[in-house]
């Protein structure tokens, strides 16, 4: 079994300016299932390529199982990959192409055909074995593709680019469910890169959220919902993303646009403070003024939007701005009023310079 | 992948450039030179050779005829096969399929076929020995080769434009020669190279078709060979001066080459 | 869209090509059903000057050169042409003028092509005769059959391989980097690349340049006409130099013509072949 450590790692190609990867530290548990999330240029493609062994080494170490890999070939490292089309060797049948990485290892004729006829009763696609893959429809090639990755018996890390890209809604969810099961049964550490939150929070057990070539956290889709360190992680994790507002701390109390909105035990200063949708609520506004240590500040309703019931009550996000800012809530409805109004928060997190103030 | 050569690349290049090397080697020399003694480098190299080309004017007006009747020829193909590969790119009709393939049929006889029908029927009609002769039995083999590259790179330019075309309001040939004809001028150029590549290195009906006055620089040099006593250095600097008109054509187009080549359209 | 009015964009065309094709055609037809004396004796003869053309030695021999020579050259420049293409570097500046270095000798008149190489493989004043006669070798085009066909098959190497290359290259450039990745990653070695992710992707320019360089070998009639002139003796006399010789040299139009139909019908089988086989591709996309 192989746990994954890379510790300073950073990649820069040839010609380019700034580094695609900078100084990445991270550990991966034996049998783990880990998520890499980011937008597009955050290097999660280039992360991949260098474990995958189809980057040269760079400066830093990549260990899998206590063995360095950088003097490894791509196809002794036991790492496997699916690429966000279906790549597969298209004058093959399906059954030829689930052989072939075991035929390349030596295997012999028959015991390839056993193995690849069961790792296509696990995707269920047995029925497939003798058709071309150019008559194969897009999702039944990605299941072909899997199974390719996923059949050499001495694998230790699985690698998959966005490879539900071009599968529909419907099916994401049990090709999610099948990867899981696949991956909970070979043990096999399997790492996912992806741009969409929704499938990294639904398959890994710890989620990476890269950003322009760095790691800004790492954590349990719990911890990364709860509490960001980075302003990027609230933004880019959760839907709708992280509330910002620009505010003040003046002895531990914290002011937005010279109002008072609540306590903060914080060193004096500017920065910024972060909530979730769900931990907001906007509410009619009472007639008396509140004492500025209680988290509750004027707002105005722009507009609401229902996304469905909770126990019989309308429910869903709610538009409005606070001091000039845009902001969103996720809560019932039925209380909302429309123009004037005020925001009461539960929680809330203090940034400087994007990442977290302990309080 | 790839980004450095392979040496095998380089190996091919000798074998590709070493024969052409020697017919410059030879173009630089005398005759008595050529015939005395074999040396790689020329020792006394001189231009003599290309002066005489250039002030004897057979050589000089066969390499006017044979530019004539490829420009010619070069014209009539894309202004003939434009219209048709749009037709044939955006409309089913009437026998379209069959029509496409009788086209192509063309590009493909020997033109050893055509010779003595052309021959009549160029003497006939009293084109015999004009550059509009050839460039009209050139025509024969470029036009089909016209529509099927052009066909190819109009095919490959979405309906959807034509369509958003009429939306804003566009007339059609507004839109024909705006729009369209920019948007496929990568095959224009390829189509330009082929034609060229076809009319201007076909000997066989040039030779049929043409008598004293429109005789093209490939017949010019083939009766120089035959001829008692070859001047091989004025033959070689005649050879290297066919080259030249090739080279420039293909650089002007050799980014869209790759393009058309993939396309399958050659 | 369905529009009959697309014809009007076909017409220049029909007309251009009808009269540079079907009036010819209809003449050699005409000519190969007839026996003529001058312009005003004529007989009909039928399919006569077909039976005689089928069974006359000397076309039979000059098709089955025509048939050695197109299989050698298929044989010959079909994989080289791919090593070339895969020789090449894929991308950056030089791509364009490698390019433009293979494409120099599509782009030479097929005649120079002949005299190029009558220069270089003279024995008096060629670099190549000259060295392998200094060698020791007894190396004469003119005068030695298998001289000749070395020195043809070179010459039709070196004037079309670049073709193969081009559309071989094309083909690989359509590969994306994906599939390469994922063979690697499966340890693939250099031959499976090729055999079971490049070769499969190159099926259908392959198609196009193995039916192209067919069709074109069965018209070769310029470079052997300059190089050897057919000779030694018929040795590389092929079917459009007989063709030819028949019908300029000796003016025998009614079996030139009937021979020149035979020929026509042939090209235009292999031209099917070619069309099928490509619009399938196409429609298989």
């Amino acid at each position: 079994m192989a746990e994954l450590l890379l510790s300073n790692l950073s990649h820069s190609y040839p010609g380019a300016g700034a580094p695609t990867l900078s100084g990445l530290n991270l550990r991966i548990a034996s049998g783990e299932a880990h998520a890499l999330l980011g937008s597009s240029g955050a290097g999660k493609s280039t992360l991949l390529n260098l474990l995958s062994g189809l980057l040269p080494a760079s400066p830093g170490q990549l260990l899998l199982g206590g063995q360095d890999l950088a003097d490894q070939l791509p196809s002794s490292r036991g790492v496997a990959q699916v690429f966000q089309f279906p790549v597969l060797y298209e004058a093959m049948s399906v059954l030829g192409n689930l052989a072939f990485p075991l035929r390349v290892m030596g295997m012999s004729r028959r015991d390839c055909r056993a193995r690849a006829r069961q790792m296509a009763e696990q995707l269920e696609i047995d029925h497939l074995l003798e058709r071309r893959p150019t008559r194969l429809g897009l999702f039944e090639k990605q299941l072909v593709a899997i199974g390719k990755a996923l059949v050499r018996p001495d694998l230790s890390l699985v690698l998959l680019d966005e490879p539900l890209t071009a599968a529909e809604p419907a099916r994401k969810w049990r090709l999610r469910h099948t990867l899981k099961s696949l991956q909970r049964e070979s043990g096999a550490t399997m790492i996912y890169v992806t741009h969409d939150q929704t499938e990294a929070l639904t398959f890994a057990d710890r989620i990476s959220v890269m950003h322009e070539g760095g790691i800004l956290q790492t954590g349990s889709p719990e911890q990364l919902i709860n509490a960001p360190t980075h302003e990027h992680v609230g933004y880019f994790v959760g839907t709708p993303g992280m509330n910002f507002l620009d505010a003040r701390i003046e002895s531990n109390v914290c002011l937005v646009g010279d109002v008072p909105f609540g306590s903060l035990v914080v060193s004096p200063g500017v920065c910024r403070i972060g909530f979730r949708p769900e931990w907001a609520k906007l509410a009619g506004a009472p007639a008396q003024t509140h004492s500025g240590s209680d988290w509750i500040i004027a707002a105005d309703v722009i507009s609401q939007r229902v996304l469905g019931t909770h126990r019989g009550v309308p429910f869903g996000l709610v538009d409005a701005t606070v001091a000039g800012a845009r902001i969103v809530t996720r809560q019932p409805l039925d209380e909302v009023p429309s123009g004037r109004a005020q925001l009461h928060l539960d929680t809330v997190r203090a940034f400087r310079q994007g990442w977290v103030v302990d309080a | 992948m790839r980004t450095r050569p392979h040496w095998l690349l380089y190996l091919y290049c000798v074998y590709l450039l070493v024969p052409i090397y020697w017919l410059i080697n030879l173009s630089l020399r005398d005759n008595a030179d050529i015939l005395g003694s074999l040396s790689a480098l020329p020792s006394d190299p001189s231009f003599a050779n290309y002066l005489e080309i250039f002030s004897n004017p057979v050589w000089s007006s066969g390499f006017i005829n044979s530019l004539s009747y490829v420009a010619i020829n070069t014209v009539i193909s894309l202004l003939v096969a434009l219209p048709a590969a749009y037709a044939f790119s955006r409309y089913r009709f009437v026998g379209d399929r069959h029509l496409f393939f009788w086209l192509l049929s063309n590009r493909m006889a020997p033109p050893a076929v055509f010779l003595l029908p052309f021959f009549q029927l160029y003497s006939a009609i009293g084109l015999f020995d004009t550059h509009l002769a050839v460039a009209l039995a050139h025509c024969l083999f470029t036009v089909p080769l016209a529509v099927w590259i052009l066909e190819g790179f109009m095919a490959s330019i979405p309906r959807s434009l034509d369509e958003m075309a009429r939306i804003d309001g566009h007339s059609r040939s507004f839109f024909f020669f705006r729009i369209f004809l920019p948007a496929i001028r990568g095959g224009i150029g390829v189509t330009v190279f082929f034609c060229f590549m076809f009319s201007w290195v076909e000997l066989l009906l040039a030779r049929t078709l043409t008598g004293s006055s429109a005789k093209p620089i490939v017949v010019v040099m083939t009766r120089t060979v035959s001829a008692s006593g070859v001047d091989w250095g004025v033959l070689a600097a005649a050879g290297v001066l066919t080259i030249l008109p090739g080279l420039a054509v293909v650089y002007f187009v050799r980014n869209h080459l790759v393009r058309g080549f993939a396309l399958g359209r050659v | 869209m369905r529009d009959n009015r697309a014809w009007l964009g076909v017409l220049p065309v029909l007309l251009i090509v009808a009269f540079s094709a079907v009036i010819p055609l209809m003449t050699v037809v005409n000519y190969s059903v007839q026996d003529i004396f001058d312009a005003n004796t004529r007989i009909f003869v039928g399919l006569d000057w077909y039976r005689e053309t089928l069974r006359d030695p000397r076309l039979q021999s000059a098709l089955l050169r025509q048939i050695l020579f197109s299989s050698l050259i298929l044989a010959l420049e079909i994989p080289l042409g791919i090593l070339v293409a895969k020789s090449l570097p894929r991308a950056g500046r030089s791509v364009g003028l490698w390019l433009v270095l293979l494409a120099i000798p599509l782009l030479i008149p097929w005649n120079v092509v002949g005299t190029i190489w009558q220069l270089f493989a003279r024995p008096d004043i060629g670099l190549l005769g000259a060295t392998l006669q200094n060698l020791g070798f007894d190396y004469n085009y003119t005068a030695g059959t298998l001289d000749a066909w070395l020195t043809l098959l070179a010459m039709d190497v070196w004037h079309w391989t670049s073709l193969v290359a081009l559309l071989a290259f094309a083909g690989l450039t359509a590969i994306p980097d994906a599939y390469y990745q994922a063979a690697r990653l499966d340890g693939a070695s250099r031959w499976q690349i090729f055999r079971h992710v490049e070769l499969p992707r190159l099926t259908s320019v392959l198609t196009i340049a193995v039916l192209l360089r067919l069709m074109d070998s069965f018209m070769i009639y310029t470079e052997p006409f300059v190089l050897t002139g057919g000779g030694p003796g018929n040795s590389t006399t092929f079917l459009s130099q007989y063709l030819t010789s028949m019908a300029v040299g000796q003016f025998d139009l009614g079996p030139a013509a009937a021979f020149s139909v035979l020929y026509f019908l042939v090209v235009l089988l292999l031209c099917w072949l070619f069309y099928t086989s490509v619009m399938r591709n196409r429609d298989a996309h």
